[in-house]
């Protein structure tokens, strides 16, 4: 009876063995994440090529096996820029056993940022509102915030403008992804960035900016700094443009010189403003496709390989969300080669230990991606573009802006 | 009355008061208690996760701002497209008491009922100022003067610090008698809170309905000017239509306040007025019923096709674009199919259900 209950035993333990043996042999792990965001609704001209760089770069580590047998799950729920549904989104991610959350709008960020920090869950939003950070340890963003874009432009403006203190207004978008760089720039105005705050517009829906342009110019403004979403950029350039008030080089007296932070710009502003765009003057920390490099050529044939079009494949919210899933990417990795399992406070650990040896450089951004305890903005050297010739070019080297930190 | 009191069938009504009791039969009352108890029964048996659960919430809130949506325009016959915005007074009630107290306050966190009930009366209050134009415009002219309401309130929570100019005020967990509600009861805490709340207003609107208050409303809505030679106050009805629907508008906002723990404008614009009007015509307009129906189908079609939207888009690449517009495309689509096939919604299909069961024994 004995012998006869071993040999049952035994089999069935060699029948488990080879049923499961080949299966765990060659499946990896699944590693779970998540991304919700406006690819339908307001700002989805900037949503669907970011969701489509995502997508894109998660099939291609899989499909390249860059984590080896192991392969990235990452769930793209489109939210329609809609916080209730963004929580929605996050809590069924949670549900599904998530390890790292990549997160959309200022809006929901800033809702959300109590579960974040309940859950303990990694973190990188779309939005580069520098609010995301305050009472935060598990928000990073990706790039320098807006804040730090808009302190860059008016550096900008106090280095290249000849004659007396140049005069600024602030075209802003009316919402806290708008406003939020206003108040950071006052500060570094305070602490010694030479340029005059001399009205700060928030912008409605409205068609015709005839009335403010003009009142502009009546109160000697030379320079616009623009911190909103491209389409009401485009119809204040054309505005500019048909009344005469654009500048044809930077800083023309009695003229408008216009700038703007990184979701103003890029080839949907040129394609909404045609030639009024000519001479707009936009930063971002992502390398663009007008200006080849080595990130450029990784972004058009990742874009190539998954079947995207010209549109998609050239837009620099693509390079945003490759560069995101880069990031995600690169932390499981390092996670990984630690020997350690990748959770989300594996992951978080690593996401602080990218900084000094340890930088990032995805090739699709201008400078290295760093993070730390106290540091959770990932690129801070930022690049100035211009409009010239109908399509964004360089204007000198990469920069890190001198007044953020003051 | 009949002798058997389980069947409509062959019983007369034989005085006013029992043709407006709240049950008709026995069996609408222990049906209806039946379903009460499983509404609160089902959590222990059946787990959700908590994305269900949220939106399982989030119906229950829509149904109480839907019943107070139904008041005004199913059956005082006022149009208001600025429901969100009186839901968003009772939001903003809870959110100014954060911002004032601290969003830990004692008051936030230990009188929780107490700070609904407060929202629900703010709501009232501004919704009986609202309703001040209605003692003098009807119909479309009405239907602008809600519209300016909720302009007004978004215009307001957008530009003032002190609703942190429309961002999210955080509101913290509440208290309750076995401690603080933690994050993973957090759902099922106030899945409960809400149904309890809902069962005592759905009661409290059914007997407004059969006071003369609530019969009033109806006399209005058919001809004011017929109810004003019965001796009733069209002025007065009016106006205090739009305090009921605010005052109930008020409760859902502040339950949505504590539910997501926190206050944002995004939540209360236009969109989620026309939101709350779709779902009050699909459910149907004029009848309770109609104020839980609506809300469930509307819900439950979001989530279907927003199922589909995703199943489509990995299945069928080339068409990726197309899937993402599924959501909204259905939406308006349902709304013009009801409003073309079944202007009196799926409470009418349920009339017609109710309708066959009570002549059983006998053919419908």
């Amino acid at each position: 009876m004995k012998k006869n209950n071993m040999t049952t035993c035994m089999f069935l333990l060699v029948a488990v063995f080879m049923l499961n043996f080949p299966v765990q042999a060659h499946a990896g792990e699944v590693y779970k994440l998540g991304l919700s965001m406006a690819i339908t609704g307001p700002t989805s001209d900037a949503g669907n090529p970011y969701s489509k760089g995502v997508a894109d770069y998660f099939s291609f580590v899989n499909d390249t096996k860059i984590l080896g047998d192991d392969t990235i799950d990452c769930t793209i729920r489109d939210d329609q820029y809609k916080t209730d549904v963004t929580k929605q989104n996050f809590e069924d991610f949670l549900d599904q056993g998530i390890v790292f959350y990549l997160n959309y709008s200022t809006g929901s960020t800033l809702a959300l940022k109590k579960d974040f920090e309940e859950e303990k869950m990694p973190v990188i939003p779309a939005s580069f509102h520098a609010g995301n950070l305050v009472d935060s340890n598990y928000i990073f963003l990706p790039i320098a915030s807006y804040s730090a874009q808009a302190i860059g432009l008016a550096e900008y403006v106090a280095k290249n403008n000849t004659g007396p203190k140049p005069k600024v207004a602030m075209f802003v978008h009316p919402s806290a992804f708008g406003r939020g760089p206003v108040e950071d720039l006052e500060k570094a105005i305070a602490a010694g960035l030479d340029v005059e705050i001399v009205e700060v517009v928030e912008h409605g829906k409205n068609l015709d900016n005839t009335a403010m342009l003009k009142r502009l110019i009546s109160k000697n403004v030379r320079y616009v700094i623009s911190q909103t979403v491209q389409s009401p950029v485009a119809t204040m350039l054309k505005d500019a443009s048909s009344l005469g008030l654009a500048a044809s080089t930077f800083g023309e007296e009695g003229k408008l010189t216009f700038l703007g932070c990184h979701y103003t710009g890029g080839n949907d502003l040129v394609a909404l403003a045609g030639p009024a765009s000519e001479n707009y003057y936009w930063t971002t920390s992502y390398t663009i496709t007008n200006e080849p490099s080595a990130g450029t050529t990784a972004q058009l044939e990742l874009a190539k390989k998954y079947n995207r079009d010209e549109k998609a494949a050239n837009s620099h919210n693509y390079a945003n969300g490759m560069m995101v899933a880069q990031v995600a990417t690169e932390v499981i990795k390092r996670a990984k080669a630690k020997g350690k399992k990748v959770t989300q406070e594996s992951l978080y650990e690593e996401m602080l230990a990218m900084n000094g040896d340890n930088a990032f450089s995805p090739g699709t951004t201008v400078g290295p991606v760093t993070y730390s305890k106290t540091d959770h903005a990932g690129v801070d050297t930022l690049q100035l573009y211009v409009v010239t010739g109908g399509a964004f070019k360089s204007a000198g080297t990469p920069f890190i802006p001198e007044f953020t930190k003051k | 009355m009949a002798s058997n009191r389980w069947l409509a069938t062959g019983n007369y009504f034989t005085s006013y008061k029992e043709e407006q009791r709240i049950f008709f039969t026995s069996l609408d009352r222990t049906a209806m208690c039946l379903f009460i108890i499983v509404l609160f029964a089902w959590p222990l048996f059946f787990s959700v996760g908590n994305k269900y659960m949220l939106v399982i919430d989030n119906i229950l809130v829509a149904i109480i701002a839907v019943m107070g949506l139904n008041l005004v325009t199913g059956f005082a016959g006022l149009i208001s497209i600025g429901h969100a915005a009186f839901v968003g007074v009772g939001a903003y009630t809870v959110a100014s008491l954060a911002r004032t107290l601290g969003d830990g306050h004692i008051i936030l966190t230990h009188c929780w009922p107490l700070v609904i009930i407060l929202s629900g009366f703010m709501g009232a209050a501004f919704g009986a100022i609202v309703g001040l134009p209605a003692l003098r415009l009807k119909h479309l002219y009405l239907a602008i003067a809600t519209l300016s309401f909720q302009m007004i309130f978004q215009w307001i929570i957008n530009f003032m610090d002190f609703f942190n100019q429309g961002q999210t005020i955080s509101v913290s967990r509440v208290i309750w008698v076995t401690g603080k509600v933690a994050r993973k009861e957090h759902y099922l805490f106030w899945y409960y809170a809400i149904l309890v709340t809902i069962v005592i207003l759905a009661f409290a609107v059914r007997n407004i309905l059969r006071t003369k208050y609530g019969r009033c409303l109806v006399a209005v809505r058919d001809n004011d000017r017929a109810a004003d030679a019965m001796g009733m106050h069209p002025g007065f009805t009016k106006v205090y239509a739009f305090a009921l629907a605010g005052f109930l508008a008020g409760i859902a906002g502040a339950l949505h306040a504590y539910l997501y723990r926190g206050v944002g404008i995004e939540s209360f614009t236009l969109h989620h007025s026309i939101n709350y009007l779709a779902m009050a015509i699909v459910g149907g307009l004029g009848t309770l019923s109609g104020c839980f129906m609506g809300p469930v189908a509307i819900k439950i079609l979001d989530l279907q096709v927003e199922r589909l939207s995703e199943w489509a888009s990995e299945h069928l690449t080339f068409a990726a674009n197309l899937a993402t517009a599924l959501k909204p495309l259905s939406f308006g689509l349902i709304i013009v199919l009801f409003l073309m096939f079944e202007p009196r919604g799926i409470a009418n299909w349920w009339r017609i259900a109710k309708s066959y069961v009570k002549l059983w024994p006998f053919r419908y």
